[in-house]
Order: C-alpha cells, then structure tokens, then sequence
C-alpha cells in the first residue's frame, strides 16, 4: 500500500517541482510556443556538424504564421532531427537497445501466437491488442531512449546504470527461469530494487558528469535500459517455463491463463522498474547536485596576505 | 566509402524545383510546400545533397526580432548532376517506350 500512494503522489511532486522552476514551461507565451520548445529540444539532439541545420529549422519556424501551421512543421523537423544522422558512438548503444527490444517483442509475440492467448476473450482478438499496445510500449521505450543516447555523455552512464540495475535485481531473485516468476521482493530486498540502486545511479550520474542535469538524463535512461533488459530476461523465463513451474494464484488453473498471466506480470514489472528507477534516481540527482553545489570551496583570501 | 544509391523520387522532385531556377536562393518551407513535402522528409533531402556537394547555402540576416534565415541553391556539380539525370532518363526512355507512354 505505501509503494501505491509513492507511484501516485511521485508524478504529481515531479510536475510540481517542474512548474515552479519555471512555469512558462507549461503554459504558451507569445515569444515562446510549443513548437519553438519542441523544435529547441529536438535540435539540442543533433550533432555539431548538424548545428547549422538546426538552426535552419528554427529560422525557418521563426517565419512560420499560424499556430496549426508551425506545430506540423516543427514535429516533421523534431522527427528529423531525432533520427539524422551521425549518431557517433551512440549508435552502439541504439543498436543494443533495438536489439534487445526486438528480442523481447519476438518472443512476447511468439508465446501469444503459440499459446493462443485472447483466443474466445474479446471478440478473439484480445491477444492481438495485447500484442499491440506491447509494441507501443517498446517504441516508446526506444524513442525515449534513443533521444537520450544522442546527449553527449550520457549514453555511457546511463547504459551502465541499467545494466547495473539489471544485475543486482537478478542477483536478487535469482538468475533461473522459476525465479523470474516466482520472486517477490520483501524486506531489505524492496529497500535495495526501490531505493538504493536507483539512488546510486543518479547519485553517480551527477558525480560523473558534474551536472545534476546529466544525473537525472543517466537515471532515465538506466531506467529504460534496465526495464527493457529485465523484460527480455523475464519474458524468456516464461518462454523457459510455459506453463509449468510453481502454479500461480491468480493466473487460472490453464497453461493458458498461466502464461498469460506470467507475461502480464512482466508488463507491470517493466512499468514499475522503469518509474522507480527514474523516478528515485531522478531526485537522487537533483539531491546531489543541490550538496555539490552548496559544498563551500575554500575562500581566497580578502587581503592578500597569503 | 560513400554508397551512390540512386536519388529518390522525393530527392528527384527537390532536385527539379531547384534546377528550375537554379541561380535562386530558395527557403526551406517554400521549396517543401512546392514539391509536396513535409519538414521531416525535405530537411534530412537537403542535408543530404549539402553532404554531396550538390547544395550550397547561405544566411538571410535577420530582420526585427527574427533569426536569420537559411537558404540553399543548387551548386556547379548539383547543376550537372541534375542534368545528367534528365540525360540518363530519357535515354530509358528512348530504350523503354512504354516510360514515354506512362509519362504521358
């Protein structure tokens, strides 16, 4: 019960902590719109020997009249810049991701056709939007994912953060397939996956990079890359599994509902790893950089005398 | 090493409007609208061709409170590129009439 009010009122403290810092943020000035802050952001993504492009962009848009006009103009140039290459060594990191993406969905899509899931539920096709809405997600995961790869500096951090994160959540439950589906955090094993991983990694992030900002970047994206590793992991579990394994208490008394079920879990826990972790690691950044910064540095002397 | 992929049929299209008046500088929104393509596809089309060599531009300076504004001509070798594709096309279609009657 207490993680349900941390999910609800995290989100809402976040979006108040936004607003104050700079409320034009959410509201549309006429020097400022959305389209101008959503092309801004999207050409921060480019590479320096695109910056003259970018800048194109955003002459371009500074001639544009007509808010309808200016938004469809700026969303094509952000999705532009989103995916132009060079990408330099953040490539690697994209690859990984879309690879482990891929592998997730294939084997996600290859347990409901072979196990037949929604079959008779919804018209029969309740797999198949399942199926849908996964995809949905994962796209998400890598569009989000993809825009952070592209920050200099955070690719590295970021990646290494979820793979840390990865690591100790397995070396929790256990690495076998009986684990993944069984496991339950309790104890100090809930305090180390809620609170003390993601805080290490925006903690470190910050150090890192020496910027609160880049912290909070490398939290997100640990975030992702850990949710969409523990999905892989886990979704392959249940591959593993079928329907055998410890019977579960909500899942039905088929392989089917059982199957489902395990892949349902892995669909929450994706969700709930993801918002944790960028959620704790998020404020464990801001948090540093706020000490850092107020760590007193020596004063130089007033008078000269030294 | 640099792939010599055929250009696109959007490539082509942005290519021809370029070429109609080749010595004219041309802004990035008026030359999407003339050839029917959106932002995201026209810049990533001119990137391109500036990479090649085949696009040179240049700053409007800004007026009032406005940035500057970017434009972009065909150069020399965009030119001749441009040409020796009309060229290599109706050559195919001397060779495959059926082009000539499905361009008519």
């Amino acid at each position: 019960m207490p993680l349900f009010f941390v999910f609800l009122l995290a989100p809402i403290a976040v979006a108040i902590a936004l607003y104050r810092r700079n409320p034009r943020r959410f509201l549309d000035g006429p020097s400022e719109d959305a389209p101008l802050r959503l092309l801004r952001w999207a050409i921060s993504l480019l590479s320096p020997q695109r910056a003259e492009w970018g800048q194109a962009m955003l002459g371009e848009l500074a001639h544009l009249d007509g808010r309808w006009r200016r938004m469809r103009f700026a969303t094509g140039c952000a999705g532009a810049a989103l995916v132009m290459p060079p990408w330099g060594q953040a490539a690697a990191g994209l690859c990984a991701m879309v690879a482990i993406t891929a592998a997730s969905f294939a084997v996600y899509a290859g347990l409901t056709v072979h196990y037949r899931l929604g079959a008779g539920g919804w018209f029969g096709v309740g797999g198949w939007i399942a199926l849908a809405v996964v995809l949905l997600i994962c796209v998400g995961y890598l569009l989000g994912a993809s825009a952070l790869l592209r920050r200099p500096g955070i690719a590295l951090p970021g990646l290494i953060g979820g793979l840390f994160a990865t690591l100790v959540g397995l070396a929790l439950s256990g690495f076998t397939a009986i684990d993944q589906v069984t496991y339950i955090p309790t104890g100090w094993h809930r305090g180390v996956t809620v609170l003390a991983v993601p805080a290490a990694i925006g903690v470190a992030g910050t150090l890192w990079r020496r910027d609160p900002a880049a912290g909070r970047r490398v939290a997100r994206l640990a975030a992702l890359s850990a949710g969409l590793l523990q999905l892989l992991y886990a979704t392959v579990a249940v591959a593993i599994l079928g329907g055998g394994g410890p019977p579960d208490q909500d899942g039905g008394f088929t392989v089917r509902g059982t199957v489902s079920d395990r892949l349902g879990n892995n669909i929450v826990h994706l969700a709930v790893t993801t918002l944790l972790i960028a959620l704790i690691g998020w404020a464990a950044a801001a948090l540093t950089g706020y000490l850092v910064r107020r760590t007193p540095t020596p004063a130089a002397d007033p008078i000269g005398e030294v | 090493m640099q792939r010599n992929r055929p250009p696109s049929p959007q490539t082509v299209n942005v290519l021809r409007a370029l070429a109609a008046d080749p010595a004219r500088w041309r802004y990035g929104y008026d030359l999407g609208t003339q050839v029917n393509l959106k932002s995201g596809s026209l810049y990533p089309i001119l990137v391109r061709l500036a990479d090649r060599g085949l696009l040179e531009t240049a700053w409007e300076p800004g007026v009032d409170s406005r940035p500057p504004r970017h434009l972009c001509r065909l150069t020399g070798a965009g030119r001749d590129f441009v040409a020796a594709l009309a060229a290599a096309r109706s050559e195919r279609s001397a060779t495959h009439p059926r082009h000539l009657l499905s361009e008519a």
